[in-house]
């Protein structure tokens, strides 16, 4: 049954190469996602419990991205085919054909990589959606758009080549001991990880944390990820920011839980901790001269990455935090990177400058984007601003309270900065008043942006127990005792 | 050391002294049946030392005694690292511990001098030559360094005796060690002997000249002596380089001697072929170059002294 | 044998620092698949068995036929320059790869201690690794990017290849699938730059800068 989840966007995939009708694909395409989500709800409910199929496994962790990527993979087609309609958009036909092959082709991936218990399928699995996701990049063909593609595809490449290397020297790290020749699995490592080799565990470690950096796009290298979300339409990128870089940040989850029992473990929170600072940090110093909206939400991205990466370093009570966050966190990127499509499809520029008195010539868009900003910058009754409550509550009482000093000082100024573009994008009275042919209309990205926000709003308010057994059943994985 | 063993080393060492001009001339004699020339007979290079001794010998008004030493003291120099080759595989003339040492340097004692006389002849010409002699001289000594000092540094030896018969032949390892130890001594010998690709022996030309133009004021006696020298140094790292192959000839001294003197022939006819063929460097690629012996080198000591 | 192939290996990338035309990026990277292959070949005397040919027969093909006649079928249709223009002096470079060299033999000498690793076939794959980071770092023509990465490529296989004596299969299945589809999508990718941007020089891709 989990083989049939993860073939069925495939198949679907390979549909399309006949079928070529865009409403024909939508449909189909927005069949395949409510199954999936189906699936995966039920998956998530404990109503269905599949065994394991070789290679193939889904424990909580799983469970909970999973669910992630469903859910924003469907919100995504459902907007897909409005957005795909619009008729401005002119030397995009050939990217138009593509599309739902390309957007199917990177649910199978991405499920493939969730579901996977083995590193190397999981190396293979990431291997595949950046190659899904590269030519999506690529939609508008325009000149920004190819140097965007082009940078994506050779730096997370580079990534991942990066990442193979750490897993050969986890290979390395278990010879000589029981665990020799068993690929890789992310169990039996975990369990016996005492007998590794703590030297070459550590270099893995290190390898398979910076070169998926690039793929979650946080610092050290997240230069890539950030030209690449801000050039995308803009269902892809929210597609990007709400489960690629989860999918790679389970990547780092996974060897940070083979890592746990053993004796690097100190080591490896520090470079967690190390490299949530760091995001934040360049977010912080970014967002200054950030001139361009979209380029703003993605450094938006990396910031709450580098909090969910300090919260997992921490430990405690901020791991609880930052599953929680990783949770919100997407829903909100999705309702961000919908409004600012329907903002570039009016004013055509991505610059803030060119941008003016939204809230006026199109409400809709203006006050949804006014509400996402609230629940992206952890105002109640947003579900992120429980979720930061939790995280920076563990890091207080952790041993390094200067962490969460640096944290806030950084956190102030992003939300000033970012407030203040968006303030400026919403209220400011241009000379040239842009003048609209017609009121706005409430279309599909309204309706999602709406579910999604109430949706943030109801799960943290009601707080769902299977939710919360989920989460705490994933921190008794990673060793973590409350 | 036993009578039999002086009389080996001062037999050797007259051989080279009296035999470097021929190594010369046969480096000349194939370069020009390549070019399709007939070319100077092989033993030209000694008419023409002949020819010099008779003229006399004119210096520079402003010159000082470092001119009418400088000759003096290369041929010296020369004929002290002569003697402490192993010429044959056989047991030098000077063969001490940590000889290696002196053998580079006093090279460099010849080059200092050299380079000083021509300063001091006060001409812009000369000038020009010292400075890139100079210059190419720095990139390249590490080279020598490396490439024997890696089997030094590795079985704690310091005479080039001793160096070159600890060279065993044990894997293929020690093989390609030694090739690649060939090229890069190869290297080096041009460079030192103001070869092609790094000078040009031939024309005479300021863009080219190197070691020619040093002692292009010089006449009579002192060059001679200059010329002499120069045709010694070159066959002292023709045997440097030749030494390299020891452990193919450790059974028997006539074989020895023998397959000594076929590398030796082999390597005139590279010497000849690579002249033919290469044209000379951009002089600013020249130290790129000499980096890149010296990054075979490094590369050498790295896996030798690793492999043990 | 692996010294001497590893030791082949690390004199292709010294020529690979020094060079300055572009072809021989080309040829340097025939000659590493040969090496490659020749070394994968090697065990197969003792006991040989048809099967185990199919992986050095594929690498083969792909490192030294499909992928080099690739880049030369791009080099001729983009029409592309033939010097190289370095970022920094050769000579530099060349310096610093020596350096980098020497630390990473010393380390895995060091590390060859404690655990089981030959030293210089490790040594020789991690150094081609860092060669090829520099060579992306240091080097502006795009198509020079693309060799760097393709170097790095062979440095994690002939370090894997001596790793993983149990699980061999894995290794290469998945360097060939990375090298197969990442050049593929890369050309791909050229041609289009070649089309709309006018350079291939990375100072171009300067759109995106903040």
């Amino acid at each position: 049954m989990l083989l049939l989840a993860i073939l069925l966007p495939l198949t679907a995939a390979a549909a399309f190469y006949f079928v070529q009708s865009i409403r024909a694909q939508y449909y189909i395409s927005l069949l395949v996602s409510v199954l999936h989500l189906a699936f995966s709800f039920s998956l998530f409910m404990g109503w269905y419990h599949p065994g394991e199929f070789i290679l193939f496994s889904a424990d909580s962790l799983s469970q909970l991205i999973l669910l992630v990527l469903s859910n924003v993979y469907f919100w995504v087609v459902l907007v897909s085919l409005a957005y795909l309609r619009r008729r401005e958009i002119s030397h995009s036909v050939s990217g138009r054909r593509y599309y739902f092959l390309l957007l199917n082709f990177y649910l199978f991936a991405n499920t493939a990589a969730i579901l996977s218990n083995n590193f190397g399928m999981y190396w293979v699995a990431s291997e595949a959606t950046t190659l899904s996701v590269a030519p999506l990049i690529y939609y508008y063909r325009n000149e920004e758009a190819l140097e965007a593609m082009w940078k994506y595809l050779f730096l997370v490449s580079l990534g991942i080549a990066f990442a193979f290397i750490g897993i050969l020297f986890l290979m390395l790290s278990s010879n000589g001991t029981v665990l020799e020749g068993k690929q890789l699995f992310f169990t039996e490592f975990a369990k016996n990880s005492v007998l590794l080799n703590p030297i070459w565990l550590k270099a893995s470690f290190i390898f398979i944390f910076v070169g998926l950096s690039t793929k979650i796009g946080i610092a050290p290298m997240h230069a890539a990820d950030v030209d690449a979300t801000s050039n995308s339409p803009s269902p892809v990128a929210a597609l990007m920011a709400g489960s690629l870089r989860i999918t790679a940040l389970l990547g780092v989850m996974r060897i940070f839980q083979i890592v746990t029992p053993s004796s690097v473990h100190g080591f490896a929170r520090t470079i967690l901790i190390m490299g949530g600072l760091l995001s934040l940090f360049v977010a912080f110093v970014f967002m200054f001269k950030v001139k361009n909206y979209k380029r703003l939400l993605a450094y938006s991205s990396v910031e709450h990455l580098g909090i969910i990466t300090l919260g997992i370093g921490i430990g405690g009570l901020a791991f609880i935090g930052a599953m929680y966050h990783i949770v919100y966190n997407s829903m909100c990127k999705v309702v961000l990177f919908f409004i600012a499509g329907n903002v570039h499809r009016e004013f055509k520029t991505r610059e803030i400058a060119g941008v003016s008195s939204v809230i006026n010539l199109m409400p809709w868009t203006g006050w949804l984007f006014l509400l996402a900003f609230f629940a992206i910058s952890a105002i109640p009754p947003f579900g992120i601003f429980f979720s930061e409550l939790m995280i920076f509550e563990g890091m207080l009482f952790s041993g390094k309270p200067w962490v969460l000093v640096i944290t806030m000082f950084f956190m102030l100024f992003i939300f000033i900065n970012m407030g203040r573009a968006l303030f400026q994008m919403l209220y400011r009275k241009s000379e040239h008043e842009k003048i609209l042919n017609e009121p706005e209309r409430f279309d599909i990205t309204h309706f999602a942006s709406i579910v999604l926000l109430i949706a943030v709003i109801v799960v943290a308010v009601v707080s769902p127990e299977i939710l919360r057994e989920h989460i705490l059943s994933i921190s008794k994985d990673f060793g973590i005792k409350l | 050391m036993d009578i039999n063993t002086l009389l080996q080393g001062i037999i050797a060492l007259l051989a080279i002294l009296l035999l470097a001009p021929l190594f010369a001339g046969v480096i000349n004699k194939q370069k020009a049946i390549f070019t399709g020339r007939i070319g100077a007979p092989v033993v030209q290079p000694y008419y023409e030392l002949k020819r010099l001794l008779r003229k006399e010998t004119i210096n520079a008004g402003s010159s000082s005694f470092i001119s009418d030493i400088s000759p003096a003291v290369n041929l010296i120099a020369m004929v002290v690292a002569a003697a402490m080759l192993p010429v044959g595989f056989m047991k030098p003339l000077i063969s001490f511990e940590g000889d290696i040492i002196l053998f580079a340097y006093v090279l460099g004692l010849a080059r200092f001098f050299q380079i000083l006389a021509a300063m001091d002849i006060g001409s812009s010409f000369e000038g020009m030559g010292a400075s890139r002699e100079a210059t190419f001289a720095v990139f390249a000594e590490p080279i020598f360094f490396f490439t024997i000092g890696s089997v030094a540094f590795a079985d704690n030896l310091t005479s080039i005796y001793d160096i070159y018969h600890s060279i065993k032949l044990n894997n293929v390892t020690y093989i390609v060690f030694i090739v690649v130890c060939s090229i890069s001594v190869l290297i080096l010998a041009v460079t030192e002997c103001s070869r092609m690709p790094i000078d040009d022996p031939n024309t005479h030309l300021e863009l080219t000249m190197i070691h020619e133009v040093m002692i292009l004021d010089n006449s009579g006696v002192d060059l001679f002596l200059y010329q002499y020298s120069s045709y010694v140094k070159l066959c002292i790292y023709a045997i440097v380089e030749a030494s390299l192959f020891y452990p193919f000839a450790v059974q028997n001294s006539y074989v020895a001697v023998i397959i000594f003197l076929v590398v030796i022939a082999a390597l005139a006819t590279t010497l000849a072929v690579v002249e033919t063929v290469t044209a000379r460097f951009k002089l600013k690629f020249v130290p790129q170059y000499l980096l890149f012996a010296t990054a075979i080198g490094v590369l050498n000591l790295l896996i030798y002294t690793f492999t043990k | 044998m692996q010294n001497v192939l590893s030791i082949i290996f690390c004199l292709s990338l010294f020529y690979l620092a020094v060079t300055s035309r572009v072809k021989t990026y080309v040829t340097v990277l025939q000659l590493q698949g040969i090496i490659l292959t020749v070394l994968l070949l090697y065990p197969l005397i003792e006991h040989f068995s048809v099967p185990a040919l199919i992986l050095p027969a594929t690498l083969f093909i792909v490192k030294v036929y499909l992928i080099p006649k690739y880049i030369k079928k791009i080099l001729l249709d983009l029409d592309i320059k033939r010097i190289i223009e370095p970022t920094i002096q050769q000579f530099s470079f060349l310096l610093l790869v020596i350096f980098t060299m020497t630390v990473i033999f010393v380390a895995s000498n060091i590390l060859s201690k404690s655990t089981g690793i030959e030293t210089i076939p490790f040594a020789s794959g991690f150094s081609a690794v860092a060669v090829g980071m520099f060579i992306i770092i240091f080097r502006k023509k795009l198509i020079i990017h693309v060799a760097g990465f393709l170097v790095l490529e062979n440095g994690i296989f002939l370090f894997g290849s001596t790793i993983a004596s149990k699980l061999p299969m894995m290794i290469e299945l998945g360097s060939l699938l990375d090298i197969f589809v990442v050049v593929f999508l890369m050309g791909i990718a050229l041609n289009k730059i070649s089309s709309t941007l006018s350079g291939f020089e990375v100072t171009a891709l300067r759109r995106l800068k903040d």
